[in-house]
């Protein structure tokens, strides 16, 4: 019977990662990573300005 | 009680009292407090028997606003911020992770109750349930609303959490919302440090302050402390005389644009967003947008930034003569002119930045003599 190991919140990071593993036998049988926060910067860019399109990309990532 | 050399032996890192002193001085003037109020601060920092309990809450956010905290280059600010308080939840810094951090978090929380600050970065979607932001498997729209009734006050740090950000932006697809509207009619104080990213002196004082005075300062009626959102980034800015005179850049790269111009005309929201970046500047190296060339976009101001198009001229708000004749010959914008500058505008916000330039001048005489 495998094992389900959940990390959430994986710290010391920018953003909100959660980490599932599945253990099986004292083996890593399956692995997923899944970022938990989307803010929709693919819709918020639709038919802007290209100008000002880095103001908002820019801001991905703040670190 | 006046804080001693040994009160500062208690804290971890390499606070010296002198330092100490000098940043909570700093802290006192720019707040518009008198000088003497500096060691005031410190006695209340350092003669508190438990650091007050931050717990740091990150919503949609993009972790600049910890950076802004954590890359200030004044020395040991980031020991005054992490040893003054007590920080007992950051995603970003946290050692522990998953559960462990979690139930340290939850721990805190009970212990600490009503006497803890909460800091929220980032906005909160409510869109779908909330499904948009989740930690540990919990929407933070549910967390927080748990959370913020067990806390002191409220911070939210960034435009995101003050007003909405970036993922507020049209057409908002996750329904991002900040903080204030989410406690809307509870009753828990909020306090609202927007930016994008704040000045990290901003959060300190407005924490420093707390410590001090168990309340928190004075705010404006968009629940920001006045102390540092009182004035026009326009009133006190070092391109204001080019403005007075008619002397514009009309687009990037052009004469009036090397010439340091202003940039009204391509966009600069100065004239309509309260902030201090003109007086405060960034990094302790007087640097700041506009005097890297670019225009303001007013990420402060609610409605503004990530809202009015960038190359929109700002709608030009308390349209007040100056008070002196501009100079005929003014030097590119940049530079340490900005005391002066402010001076020119006649406005007592130049107070603010005069005495965050004194206390600079203070800290340099002082380290050619150490």
């Amino acid at each position: 019977m495998a094992k389900r190991i959940t990390i959430d919140p994986v710290t010391r990071i920018e953003g909100h990662l959660r980490i599932d593993c599945e253990i099986d036998n004292g083996k890593v049988s399956n692995a997923w990573s899944s970022g938990q926060m989307w803010r929709g910067f693919e819709v918020i860019l639709q038919g802007r300005d290209p100008r000002e399109a880095w103001l908002f990309v820019q801001r991905f990532c703040g670190v | 009680m006046r804080c001693r050399e040994s009160d500062f032996e208690k804290i971890p890192g390499s606070v010296s009292r002198r330092d100490f002193l000098k940043v909570c001085t700093a802290t006192a003037v720019y707040m518009g407090l008198p000088a003497s109020f500096g060691p005031k601060i410190a006695e209340a920092a350092t003669a508190a028997k438990k650091r007050p309990p931050v717990i740091w809450l990150s919503a949609q956010e993009c972790t600049g606003c910890v950076e802004t905290l954590l890359r200030t280059t004044h020395p040991t600010l980031e020991h005054l911020i992490l040893d003054l308080i007590s920080l007992d939840y950051s995603e970003t810094l946290n050692t522990g992770a998953g559960h462990q951090a979690e139930e340290y978090r939850e721990k805190s929380i009970e212990e600490n109750k009503g006497k803890f600050i909460l800091v929220c970065d980032g906005s909160i979607p409510v869109k779908d349930g909330g499904i948009y932001c989740k930690i540990a498997g919990k929407p933070v729209l549910e967390i927080l609303k748990e959370t913020a009734p067990k806390a002191a006050a409220v911070v939210a740090i960034g435009s995101c959490a003050s007003w909405g950000g970036v993922p507020s932006a049209e057409p908002n697809p996750t329904g991002a919302t900040p903080v204030y509207k989410i406690l809307e009619g509870t009753g828990i104080p909020v306090i609202n440090i927007p930016g994008c990213p704040p000045n990290g002196y901003n959060f300190l004082s407005t924490v420093l302050y707390y410590v001090t005075f168990s309340k928190l300062p004075e705010l404006d009626d968009k629940l920001r402390p006045k102390f540092a959102y009182g004035r026009l980034i326009h009133e006190n800015c070092e391109r204001r005389p080019h403005f007075d005179a008619g002397r514009f850049a009309e687009q990037f790269g052009d004469e009036g644009h090397l010439q340091g111009y202003c940039l009204y005309k391509l966009g600069c929201k100065g004239p309509e967003t309260y902030n201090n970046c003109s007086t405060l500047r960034f990094n302790d190296m007087g640097t700041w947008p506009v005097n890297t060339g670019h225009p303001c976009f007013g990420c402060s101001e609610e409605g503004v930034g990530f809202n009015i198009p960038l190359h929109t001229p700002a709608v030009v708000k308390n349209v007040t003569p100056s008070a002196v004749q501009t100079p005929i010959t003014v030097d590119h914008g940049g530079g340490m002119s900005s005391g002066a500058v402010a001076l020119a505008a006649g406005v007592a916000g130049a107070a603010i930045g005069a005495g965050v330039v004194a206390m600079k001048k203070v800290g340099q005489e002082e380290k050619k003599q150490d």
